[in-house]
């Protein structure tokens, strides 16, 4: 489903360049549910974004879905992000001028579904989040769990084949945060592909495999000296 | 196809959206009457005046009193006529594009206490019709019999010519020979229509009121003299008549202001006309980049503010066309509100001006020119904030700026 070989990506500024990932490698099976865990500044979010294609990368390869996605137009890059992929943030990320139904709609008008149909896509993601009761209240009329259900319902609602989480749950208290996570395991269950980035080791030991990210790169945890390096100065939670 | 959407977000922004409707509504209604003041002074300037304008030479005198003129006006009709080239010399009280002179009330209906109507009234004589080169459309000239002394400002005559429009529009349907006219004590009666004959002083709405009557020269009828010539010959002329006027007439004086070949006082008649209109078409450029500024200055806010909310709709499918187009249609929707108010208010301006300076009604079909100028501007204006919009990086959304 998603493949990455000797990726990497540097950022330029005047003054440095800085290797967020470099000789980055993951394959991820279709229907897996990974979760991304790593220190701070390790670059799983740039990970994600370089998955989701919301930025394009330096060097190496990235297979989805088969298609080596450095060939893509912008275009095509919108379009498969529109189709094939789900975001969910860790800030959520609603658009705050819209109320619940048309922040979920968003996507699929950009894909130019027809009303009815949106219609009842939005009602069915927003009955599987169990928010369809709010759907004309607008975002800071609603909790973060719920507003994070919402955007799940958003990235539901076009029914993506691979889900990209960063800290889903990062802005939410443990009750929410378990919520959230039941919702993910169960759009796992009816066959999504999710990758989750997220710092708490107990939703990351729920996931079926862990990726650990250290400084740009994927690491076996038991071989890597990195990792012990960090485990003993008190950087990473295991 | 994102309408819905768009205005539901705009009602998160009421304030801000209503003020840049507001201030497109403004221009609107300033904008649509304004345009219709400059098209019709511009329309103006090509006046017809129903005379041949680059044959007639007008030589105006000032401060000819009464004792004088009793002979001023046919010795120096006499003397005009002597000067190589004149072809024909009419002696008048008025030329076009010089003062008016015969300015009146009157009533057309004699049951009708109150002057209601004004228009100018031309005193010529016998020469007048032919040296103009006026043209006959129904009825008949004067006849030799009918010409009379001035008295007050009037002659003692009961009959006079009339301009074809104005005659249409004093008696709409109706044949206008035999109409009577009733200035003071004076009763006319229309015995012929002119195919055009244009007021010394048209102005955009009131260029062709005026009737002609026939005066003989002497006492009030010895200050306008009018001549015709070749066309070429009308500069040489009109040296050859001030030069004999200065030696054989030195009490009178010649008034330059309305003296000349008669292009040149059409010319300078309308620079005036023409300043006028270069102001006002300031006023408008002024108007519409105040207008271009204040959307320039809103969408480059909204598009700064949004610029997460740009990524996020980027990020899960929006193309790059995709948030040109929001940025547009968003554009077209305020701009399209602000006409529509704009287009009232526009009715409203124009009805204060016709109270002001008696000016007919906005017409309506500037109304759509408005409104498309001001949607072209809206679009203008918006393109280079929507285009910044639309170079938002999709990467925006993960990375909280
Ligand atoms: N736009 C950028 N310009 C320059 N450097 C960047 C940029 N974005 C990220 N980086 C750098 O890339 C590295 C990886 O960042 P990234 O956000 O992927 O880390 P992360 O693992 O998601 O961290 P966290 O757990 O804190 O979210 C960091 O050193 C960061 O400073
Ligand atoms: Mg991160």
């Amino acid at each position: 489903m998603l493949k990455m070989t000797h990726l990497s990506k540097v950022y330029r500024t005047e003054v440095v360049e800085t290797y967020a990932l470099r000789d980055f490698n993951i394959d991820v099976n279709e229907g897996e549910f990974v979760a991304v865990t790593g220190p701070s500044g390790s670059g799983k979010t740039t990970f994600l974004t370089i998955a989701g294609l919301l930025e394009t990368f330096t060097g190496g390869t990235y297979h989805l879905d088969g298609v080596e996605v450095s060939k893509l137009d912008d275009n095509a890059r919108s379009r498969i992000r529109n189709e094939k992929i789900g975001f969910i943030f860790q800030a959520f990320n609603l658009i705050p001028d819209l109320n619940v139904f048309d922040n979920v709609e968003v996507p699929l008008r950009y894909r130019g579904m027809k009303a009815a149909e949106r219609k009842q896509r939005i009602m069915e993601s927003l009955e599987r989040v169990g928010l369809a009761s709010r759907a004309k209240h607008y975002p800071a009329e609603l909790s973060g769990g719920q507003q994070q259900r919402v955007a799940i319902a958003r990235a539901l609602a076009g029914s993506p084949r691979l889900l990209l989480a960063d800290e889903p749950t990062g802005n939410l208290d443990t009750q929410m945060a378990r919520g959230v996570m039941e919702l993910l395991e169960e759009i796992h269950r009816e066959g999504a592909t999710i990758v989750m980035v997220t710092h708490d080791p107990e939703l990351a030991a729920r996931a079926q495999r862990n990726v650990h990210v250290i400084d740009g790169q994927v690491v076996d945890l038991a071989e890597d000296p990195r990792f012990h390096a960090q485990v003993q100065a008190g950087r990473v939670n295991i | 196809m994102q309408i819905a959407p768009i205005l539901a977000a705009l009602k998160k922004h009421r304030m801000a959206t209503f003020l840049i409707a507001m201030e497109i509504a403004l221009a609107c209604a300033v904008l649509c009457n304004a345009l219709y003041l400059v098209v019709e002074r511009v329309r103006l300037s090509h006046v017809e005046t129903g005379v041949d304008d680059d044959r007639l030479v007008a030589i105006s005198l000032a401060g000819v009193d009464d004792a004088q003129a009793v002979d001023l006006g046919p010795r120096l009709r006499q003397k005009l006529s002597s000067i190589p080239n004149v072809e024909s010399v009419a002696v008048a009280n008025a030329t076009p594009f010089g003062p008016q002179a015969g300015e009146a009330g009157f009533r057309i209906d004699p049951n009708d206490p109150v002057y209601r109507i004004q228009a100018h009234f031309y005193l010529g004589d016998a020469g007048f019709a032919k040296t103009l080169g006026l043209r006959l459309v129904s009825g008949r000239w004067f006849t030799a019999d009918e010409y009379a002394p001035v008295d007050g400002f009037l002659p003692k005559a009961s009959s006079l010519l009339v301009d074809a429009d104005y005659a249409s529009k004093l008696w709409p349907g109706q044949n206008p020979l035999g109409k009577p006219v009733l200035v003071t004590n004076l009763t006319f009666r229309v015995v012929g229509v002119v195919a055009r004959m244009v007021r010394p002083n048209p102005s955009p709405f009131a260029a062709t009121n005026s009737f002609i009557t026939p005066a003989l020269a002497g006492k009030g009828m010895a200050s306008v003299y009018l001549l015709r010539v070749a066309p070429e010959k009308a500069q040489d002329v009109f040296a050859r008549a001030t030069a004999m006027i200065t030696r054989d007439e030195p009490s009178v004086i010649l008034d330059a202001t309305a003296s000349g070949p008669l292009t040149q006082l059409r010319d300078a008649y309308f620079a005036n006309t023409r300043s006028m209109a270069i102001m006002m078409v300031g006023v408008i450029a002024a108007l519409l980049l105040v207008s271009a500024l204040g959307i320039v200055g809103l969408a480059s806010f909204w598009v700064q503010q949004r610029r997460q909310q740009i990524g996020i709709r980027r990020a899960i499918g929006a193309t790059r066309r995709d948030i040109l187009h929001y940025f547009q249609i968003e554009n077209f929707l305020i701009v399209g509100g602000g006409i529509v108010v704009g287009m009232v208010l526009a009715y409203v301006l124009s009805a204060v001006l016709m109270k002001l300076y008696e000016l007919p009604l906005l017409p309506a079909y500037y109304l759509p020119y408005g409104a498309l100028i001001l949607w072209l501007l809206g679009q203008l204006a918006v393109l280079g904030p929507a285009r910044r919009a639309a170079a938002v990086p999709p990467v925006v959304a993960t990375r909280n700026a």
